[in-house]
């Protein structure tokens, strides 16, 4: 049409010659694609809801709160969760401070490593747990002596939940701080800043919203966690029950609208996360795209 | 302050950064690190700072020995690069961090931070965030906050090195007033022989970890120790010629050289410096021809390039304005080329 369409750059060219594919081709990939969501995510979400709310509002907080198993349940996940986020968050700080500032021997063993929560499956994981310190396991004896229960106890659960999350905060970090970079951190010491003060006033100010990205992905799975800490639970009501477990046990009763009830907070719960994520993934991009911009000018080779 | 630096040796890998280098710099002066890069000038200036451990050797400051204290406790002003100014910080609050960080009263911090800002002549941008802020700008933010905590001695790697060439100018002018005002002990990093020239009283001239030579900018200009300083302090045109009797021959050109008196002969490499050729039409007694290739009148010298016809080798001659409008050179002319001053240097110095 206009000679200046040639003159446009690469990227445009090839958005016009993908605008060139036959319109049938267009159509079945992109009704393919929102049938497979629609199917697999969208409709069950849903339903959840749908179940959850089917008797009425009146019924569905009385399900949510009128027994006291469930009640605990909610409770422990409360207090699960949150525990193994901020032992996670301070794992994950060390180690991808460690990781993005030092060369040290081991240094891209640890980085696999720290992955293997992710590949593990869960169930193993908690059968790890139970291999380490259950009654017949290596600490087991040692344990027995000194009175202290870890699994089929609070501390088990957290450490379970711990395990399958943890990758998920030095995941986020990673890649903010090697970005960073350390040279405001070496300019804060030059300053006269301590290691306290450079960490405070300097890198958490700078990985504030990767570190928080990090959290909510962490609390999310957290929350959600059924495999590791099913088997170390022992399933004693009202003491080894999270939510996940409970949605289980109470559909294994056949008692589906309180199934569902506890399965939509969960539910909701993602949703939120999934929002905040978003929001989040937003401000790392800039925090990112900032330190780019700072160096920009004249960068030397 | 002074600043001592005694047999320094700092190794990285298989790289040898600096090899052992001692250099004093006297209270008050203002000196510039110059060299290529991986000349070990900015390792040297992290190494004063305390930012960079030195493998062997000591750093003193006024005799005392600092080489195993750390930056933080050295209280000296450092300017990164880059800047490193902090990010989330505006400039008030980037000024102010030396000062908060060492617990200093509230009234205090305030009057300091406001008479550096105002030093640096950025008064009305204390709330800007440095993303805000121009390269100018934050190289000035940069330079007050390390003069906030009163340093002893003042640290720039590659000060103007980021910037473009006008605030360049404009901010060499102005580091070189502040440093004649507050006087301070002042070393900065540069790999560009005109900033070091036009802003330090002298120069640290560095290649491969080593010091070539040190001494004011006109010392090292006009009597470079060897072939590299002479090579990296601007252009020279290099001819090869033989050495007798105290006297170096090359083409028709015979100059003295006294350092060498002896009967037998030898390469050695002559320097000439662009602007001491003179270009004549005529041929005159020690002189090459040259065909003329290209000129460039563009800027305050013209520029000629040429091949000499009996060696074929390239040369190089900066004209005056007047000198070359007076000459009218044409491209493909042969023209006659003679140095008003040469150098010699014998092979083992080469590099």
């Amino acid at each position: 049409m206009q000679p200046s369409k040639q003159l446009k750059p690469a990227a445009h060219g090839f958005r016009a010659a993908a605008r060139r594919d036959p319109a049938w081709v267009r159509w079945l990939l992109t009704s393919l694609a929102v049938a497979v969501v629609g199917v697999l995510i969208v409709i069950p979400v849903t339903h959840v809801f749908y179940q959850a709310l089917k008797p009425g509002w009146a019924t569905y907080w009385n399900n949510l709160t009128a027994d006291a198993d469930t009640r605990h349940a909610i409770m422990l996940t409360l207090i699960v969760a949150p525990s193994a986020v901020v032992a996670n968050v301070l794992f994950g700080v060390v180690a991808a401070w460690a990781i993005a500032r030092f060369r040290f021997p081991g240094r891209t063993l640890l980085v696999s490593l720290i992955d293997l929560p992710f590949a593990v499956s869960p169930v193993v994981a908690g059968l790890m747990l139970l291999l380490i310190f259950g009654m017949q396991g290596v600490l087991g004896p040692w344990l027995r002596e000194h009175n202290i229960q870890i699994v089929f106890a609070l501390p088990g659960l957290i450490l379970a939940t711990m395990f399958v999350t943890m990758p998920f905060v030095v995941r986020e970090l990673l890649p903010v701080m090697e970005a960073i970079g350390d040279e405001e951190e070496v300019a804060a010491v030059s300053l006269g800043a301590n290691a306290w003060q450079m960490f405070w006033r300097v890198t958490l100010p700078n990985i504030k919203w990767g570190l928080l990205y990090g959290v909510i992905l962490c609390n999310a799975r957290a929350m959600g966690e059924f495999g590791a800490v099913y088997v170390v639970s022992g399933r004693i009501e009202r003491q080894t029950y999270t939510m996940p477990l409970r949605v289980e046990k109470l559909f294994q009763d056949y008692d589906n609208p309180a199934s569902f009830a506890v399965a939509s907070v969960l539910t909701f719960l993602a949703l939120v996360t999934l929002l905040v994520k978003v929001v989040l993934e937003r401000k790392t991009q800039g925090e990112l795209a900032e330190v780019a911009a700072l160096r920009q000018p004249g960068e030397q080779v | 302050m002074s600043i001592r630096i005694d047999g320094v040796t700092k190794q990285f890998g298989n790289f040898r950064a600096l090899d052992n280098v001692s250099l004093n710099v006297p209270q008050g002066s203002l000196l510039a690190l110059l060299g290529p890069s991986g000349s070990g000038k900015t390792t040297l200036l992290r190494i004063i700072a305390g930012l960079e451990t030195a493998d062997s050797g000591n750093v003193f400051y006024d005799e005392q020995d600092v080489t195993s204290r750390s930056a933080r406790d050295r209280n000296v002003g450092f300017v990164f690069q880059h800047y490193a100014l902090f990010r989330h910080m505006n400039v008030f609050e980037n000024v102010a961090f030396g000062l908060r960080v060492r617990k200093t009263p509230k009234a205090e911090v305030n009057r300091r931070v406001e008479e550096l800002i105002g030093l640096v002549r950025l008064s009305g941008m204390e709330r800007r965030l440095p993303s805000q802020l121009s390269g100018g700008q934050r190289q000035r933010v940069a330079l007050a906050r390390a003069l906030a905590i009163r340093p002893q001695v003042l640290l720039l790697d590659e000060p103007f090195g980021a910037l473009d060439a006008k605030v360049r100018q404009e901010l060499r002018q102005w580091l070189r007033r502040l440093h004649d005002e507050i006087g301070m002990t002042t070393v900065f990093v540069t790999h560009d022989q005109e900033e070091a020239f036009e802003v330090a009283d002298e120069v640290v001239v560095m290649n491969k970890g080593r010091i070539e030579q040190l001494g004011s900018p006109r010392e090292v200009f006009e009597h470079p120790a060897n072939p590299f300083v002479m090579d990296f302090l601007g252009h020279v045109n290099v001819f090869s010629g033989r050495v007798q009797n105290g006297k170096a021959h090359w083409g028709g050109v015979e100059v003295a050289y006294p350092d060498y008196p002896h009967g037998e002969s030898r390469d050695a490499a002559v320097y000439v410096r662009p602007h001491e050729l003179d270009i004549e039409r005529l041929e005159v007694e020690g002189s090459i021809r040259i065909e003329v290739k290209r000129v460039n009148p563009a800027g305050a010298v013209a520029k000629v390039y040429g091949v000499s016809v009996d060696f074929g080798s390239d040369v190089h001659v900066e004209l005056t304005a007047d000198r070359y409008a007076e000459l009218d050179l044409r491209e493909g002319e042969v023209v006659y080329v003679a140095p008003r001053r040469v150098r010699v240097f014998l092979p083992e110095y080469s590099i």
